[in-house]
């Protein structure tokens, strides 16, 4: 009846994004046999991880249907200041202070959002401006260099895998262990669901939103480093739009912009999607000019299938005043 | 509750004042003109003539993208694809006028297909949106992402296809007018700007559709009951959001004399920020022209006064994102003073 | 076991409460003993949700003063009850559908693994759930999704949440209206499971029979009066029928002359069917009339006007608005055959409350107003209708231009929902709930509305779960329950009693059982 191929149709659209992925690798691997190769995977991974880092920051965001797009200011921000201020410093002690700086700028968003109630949408638009405009002053609107450790360290591997997946490994368990294993990971996910309920139920609501942001902002700076870490130079368009990549990963990897739905995995997984599609282009010697329609089209069918599973799964809760049998 | 209604009423008469100032819809124009004044001590340019049509040139496409914006917001949605229309829509749009081999070159009614191919563009990425967001239920956020992403890409790869400069150029005289010329000292981009301006005036405070616009944004549900086509007014505001940015484009394309792929890339939050700042609600149901109008005009009496204070870009970004942080924060409390009174 | 059978663990005094200037409860009182369930009825409206909101810390009482085990108790809100050991099972349940069982159980003191760190000692959790969820003999995994419960297994896991609470009182709302006779029988278990462990239980609900079969004490209410306390056995269902029903001369109603001849029919609905909301609706409405409709709530009839009026769609039967059979109902197809809808929650459906009071008015008929492709409106002529309307309803407002509706009255903007019908001039009017939540005064004049519409030749399907209002007002009166309509009566042949039975009609068919 229409509850069996209800769920039939759901179990198909739940899988979508995995289905695309499955299908997109067959189509590349059979069309260049250096994509498939264990160094390629490593590549992908390696090039996506900082996208995938700040994804999962703003994972946080949107599973309290929040929004933050000043993460590509406060990237730029993080990489300016450590290739103008903190060249000296040895990295291990130059990330930590940068990391302190994206959580301030992650708390300066928490702050207007959950005290003075401005809507995340549009202190996040202005913290974007203010933040990259504070990091063009930093960097006098030039190339911003890092130091020699800084480059060693992105070019670094430990044991076959490098530095910046190890970084983003670390980032990911992290935010799997808070989400999963800890209180405040499952009131993110109850205040996502039902803000008001989560109130009721004796949720500190704005602490828990104020630490999301903060969390966000955590990322964003961490990501930066990580990039920053790989690109030798910081251009004055670093980190430009980078909000809208990092949304759509997040997207893809089925966390709703609407709250409580969704997770770190698969945004990682939106993350690697997203490169593997770029990398595949790449491998296949694609038209470059094409990448951006292929992915945005890609996208688009991951939010599409997503839209018509939530109809779907309406239509299967609605409530019914006759108990019939089925 | 009592309380807060004696302090209005043993309020001072300044401090009254001051208040019906935060809340009067003319806010943003006060705070434009006190903020134009003031820089008239620091920067006399800014009151000269010259100064002034540069202002009025530059805020004109800005000021018709917005107003397609406006009818989006009121509705509670967003169009973030509006920079990519305006690339898409140039590009095509030159590529059908160019002298250099251009579509509809040499057939002498070039310059009716060249806008014709402006608007199409705009019609139709704003028609997709629409049905996306309308018929398939989807966010407008992300639908007009992809989107944005996806045309920004095409206008690229189009100008590949035709050219192998980054831009195509070679337009013919009669269309850059449109966008350089003026006539009788005023810019002819003042006056189309005037004339959509103008219109969306009218169809939102005088027509059907204008009330049904506001009724969606403000109540979709009962604006269902009562009979409202829910549906199609969102479609539709998507669709004029698109015929707008194709105008700016127009207008865009004609000032630079060459269809470029990356035009309008940097003004998308200016857009949204104009009409929020003039006090459009991002939640739908709030919003006109003439806020609209004020927003745009305090964004670019700003841009172009820290251009003639010699200001570095930083401290552009930094500034104009102070100031659309402090208008949401007074916006936030005329919200909680509205709510009180 | 209960120490001390006298001591009441519960009891109320004097509770007074007044929403918007209109008395819902008056010093109403009533007691609680440990390992006793007490039995709340009264008709819609009678005051039973809101005396059980103020012991549950939704509301806070105006007057009065309720003792809790001997103390003082005032509490600050629902979290302050429950932490006081007060626990409220709403119909609405309030559970966060996307985690699982023993999250929701948990979500704010979750075990942890290390005291002082964050960590959810998730094995922990699990077990404490699994015990909590076997005292409710729900056999399910603590770590199953709450979206992929029944509504019951949810009810079983709200009470898994109260025992786990450590309340001491359970206050169930109408827990059985949408559960299977099964789910119920077990949910009767495990209220008597949990009686005798002592624990204190208000079970409220329309179905008598259960109130029968499950309660120690009875409270009877009626328009927010006690007016009945006694133990089950000194109780009969029929006796709290009348109990609740009984004579009441608080609403005058304007003299409505009944049509000598039947006018036209307007409305005709045959075999109406929705799988899981209405079956086989057929009636039929006719020119001048005032059609009641009575039931429960929950009984389907909101339902059935949204799908009259093209909201919801139906599965089989047909739907003829004046002559013409209209296939695909929507509200626009229904409002240009002359149909109108007003909705029982004017807040979310059927006002704009940022608005002024005329945009409200003029919302549903603008495209009358409007000419030309670009359908400029016709400002002046709107106006003055509006103007005429709104006097014609008796708006209580200066500036009909400029005033918010959300500054209005609830019975003021009542009569705004209604005066944005009347500008069309409707021919079918459905009215669902039209007199909620106003005052005395506003009613009156609502029933002067509907008489002078109904006299001007309009049919008039009026929605009401006041039955002395339905009484008073209509000519004929259709009682639905679960979906269907289970009789109609006539006028000269109106009998409260015999109307609630039929609403009831459940309840009565378990107890012949």
């Amino acid at each position: 009846m229409t509850g069996l191929r209800g769920k039939l149709v759901l179990l198909v659209l739940q899988n979508a994004p995995l289905l695309l992925f499955a299908v997109l690798v067959i189509v590349f691997g059979l069309m260049s046999d250096r994509f498939l190769t264990p160094i390629n995977f490593v590549n992908i991974v390696n090039q996506s991880s900082h996208i995938a880092i700040i994804a999962i920051g703003m994972t946080f965001v949107l599973l309290i249907a929040g929004i933050d797009l000043s993460v590509g200011a406060n990237m730029y921000l993080s990489a300016a200041v450590l290739g103008v201020f903190l060249p000296g410093l040895p990295p291990l002690l130059a990330f930590p202070v940068v990391v302190v700086l994206g959580l301030a700028f992650g708390m300066v968003n928490a702050f207007m959002i959950t005290q003075l109630r401005v809507a995340a949408f549009i202190t996040t638009l202005s913290t974007l401006f203010i933040g990259r405009g504070i990091a063009l002053y930093f960097s006098g609107n030039k190339m911003v260099p890092f130091s020699k450790d800084v480059l060693t360290f992105g070019r670094t591997a430990f044991f076959g895998v490098p530095s910046a997946i190890w970084v983003f490994l670390v980032v990911l368990l992290i935010a799997l262990v808070v989400l999963r294993l800890t209180a405040f990971g499952r009131q993110v996910y109850a205040i996502g669901a039902d803000p008001d309920a989560a109130a009721k139920a004796g949720i500190n609501v704005k602490r828990v939103v104020f630490s999301v942001y903060c969390i966000c902002g955590v990322c964003a700076a961490v990501g930066g480093l990580v990039s920053g870490s790989q690109v030798a130079v910081a251009s004055s368009t670093f980190g430009f739009q980078k909000e809208f990549p990092v949304i759509a990963a997040a997207v893809l990897g089925g966390t709703s912009l609407f709250g409580g739905r969704g997770g770190v995995l698969g945004t990682v997984f939106g993350a690697v999607l997203i490169q593997t599609v770029e990398n595949g282009l790449v491998m296949t010697n694609a038209n470059p000019y094409l990448y951006p329609l292929v992915i945005s089209v890609i996208i688009f069918i991951a939010v599409f299938t997503d839209s018509s599973r939530t109809t779907v799964l309406e239509r299967l809760e609605r409530r019914k005043i006759r108990v019939e049998p089925d | 509750m009592n309380t807060v209604d004696a302090s209005v009423v043993s309020m001072p008469r300044a401090q009254a004042a001051w208040k019906r100032l935060l809340l009067s819809e003319y806010l943003v124009l006060v705070l434009t003109v006190v903020y134009f004044l003031a820089m008239w001590t620091i920067v006399p340019e800014i009151a000269t003539l010259d100064t002034q049509l540069d202002i009025l040139s530059a805020m004109m496409p800005l000021l018709v993208v917005a107003i397609g914006q406006t009818f989006v917001l009121i509705v509670a949605g967003i169009d973030l694809s509006a920079p990519s229309i305006i690339a898409m829509a140039s590009v095509v749009g030159a590529s059908v006028l160019t002298g250099d081999g251009g579509y509809a070159s040499g057939t002498g009614f070039e310059i009716a297909a060249g806008i014709l191919a402006f608007i199409a563009v705009g019609c139709a990425i704003g028609t997709f949106n629409g049905i996306c967001t309308t018929r398939f239920n989807m966010p407008s956020f992300i639908v007009t992402l992809t989107t944005m992403m996806f045309f920004s890409g095409a206008a690229i790869w189009y100008t590949t296809v035709h050219t192998d400069a980054s831009s195509i150029g070679n337009l013919p005289r009669a269309f850059v007018a449109i966008g350089q010329d003026r006539v009788f000292g005023l810019p002819i981009s003042l006056a189309v700007v005037l004339a959509v301006a103008g219109t969306a005036h009218f169809v939102l405070s005088r027509t059907v559709y204008g009330r049904w616009l506001y009724a969606v944004g403000l109540n979709p549900r009962a604006a269902a009951v009562s009979g409202i086509p829910v549906r199609r007014v969102i479609f539709w505001a998507f669709v004029i959001s698109g015929m707008c940015a194709a105008i700016a484009s127009i207008l865009y394309t004609g000032r630079l004399e060459t269809g470029t792929p990356v035009l309008g890339q940097r003004i998308l939050l200016d857009v949204v920020g104009a009409a929020v700042i003039g006090g459009v609600s991002l939640f739908g149901g709030k919003g006109k022209i003439l806020w609209t109008i004020f927003g745009v005009l305090f964004l670019t009496v700003i841009d172009k006064s820290l251009q003639l204070l010699g200001l570095p870009i930083a401290s552009v970004f930094a500034i104009k994102g102070s100031i659309i942080l402090s208008a949401a924060i007074i916006d936030a409390v005329r919200h909680r003073l509205l709510v009180r009174a | 076991m209960p120490e001390n059978n006298s001591q009441p663990l519960l009891a109320a005094e004097g509770l007074c409460k007044s929403f918007f200037g209109v008395e819902v409860l008056h010093k109403v009182g009533f007691s609680l003993q440990a390992g006793r369930v007490l039995g709340l009825v009264g008709e819609n409206g009678s005051g039973k949700s809101t005396a059980m909101n103020i012991i549950g810390g939704v509301h806070q009482m105006d007057a009065g003063r309720i003792q809790f085990d001997g103390a003082d108790y005032r509490p600050k809100g629902p979290r302050d009850a429950a932490k006081q050991g007060i626990a409220f099972i709403h119909q609405e349940l309030n559970l966060f559908r996307n985690l699982s069982i023993a999250e929701n159980l948990f979500i704010t003191d979750f075990p942890k693994l290390v005291p002082g760190l964050p960590f959810i000692d998730r094995r922990a959790a699990r077990a404490s759930a699994a015990k909590l969820l076997a005292a409710v003999d729900l056999n399910l995994s603590p770590t199953t999704v709450v979206n992929r419960l029944s509504q019951g297994e949810r009810q079983l896991v709200e009470i898994a949440k109260a025992i786990g609470g450590k309340a001491r009182v359970i206050i169930f709302d109408e827990p059985t209206t949408s559960l299977t006779t099964r789910e119920t029988g077990r949910l009767f278990d495990i209220i008597n499971r949990l009686r005798q462990q002592g624990i204190a239980i208000i079970y409220i609900s329309h179905i008598l029979e259960d109130i029968m079969r499950l309660c120690d004490d009875i409270v009877v209410l009626r328009d927010g009066h006690v007016v009945g306390t006694a133990p089950k056995s000194e109780m009969t269902i029929e006796g709290m029928i009348s109990l609740m029903v009984g004579r009441r001369i608080d609403q005058l109603f304007p003299p409505r002359e009944a049509p000598v001849t039947p006018g036209t029919p307007v409305l005709e609905v045959r075999g109406l069917t929705q799988h899981g909301t209405v079956k086989d609706i057929t009636f039929t409405l006719r020119a001048g009339e005032v059609l009641g409709l009575s039931g429960l709530m929950g009984a389907g009839r909101s339902e059935l006007a949204r799908i009259l009026f093209g909201i919801d769609s139906f599965g089989s039967g047909e739907i003829v608005i004046q002559g013409t059979p209209v296939k695909t109902p929507t509200p626009a197809a229904c409002m240009d055959h002359g149909m109108a809808f007003l909705t029982e929650d004017r807040r979310a459906e059927g006002l704009m409350m940022e608005a002024p009071i005329g945009h409200n008015i003029a919302l549903s008929s603008l495209q009358t107003y409007a000419s030309g492709l670009a359908g400029v409106i016709d400002r002046t002529r709107l106006d003055g209708d509006i103007a005429k309307i709104s006097a014609s309803v008796q708006i209580g407002a200066r500036d009909i231009a400029r005033t918010l509706v959300k500054n209005l009255s609830g019975g003021n903007q009542q009569k705004v929902v209604i005066g944005k019908w009347l500008l069309r001039a409707p021919r079918v009017f459905i009215l669902d709930e039209p007199t909620r939540g106003i005052d005395v005064g506003a009613k009156n004049e609502v029933y002067k509305i509907i008489n002078r519409l109904a006299a001007g030749g309009a049919g008039i399907l009026m929605i009401s779960s006041e039955t002395e209002e339905l009484i008073g007002m209509c000519d004929r009166i259709m009682v639905m329950a679960h979906g269907e309509i289970r009789a109609t009566f006539e006028r000269g042949g109106f009998n409260r009693e015999e109307i609630l039975r039929a609403a009831m009609w459940d309840g009565i068919r378990n107890a012949a059982q």
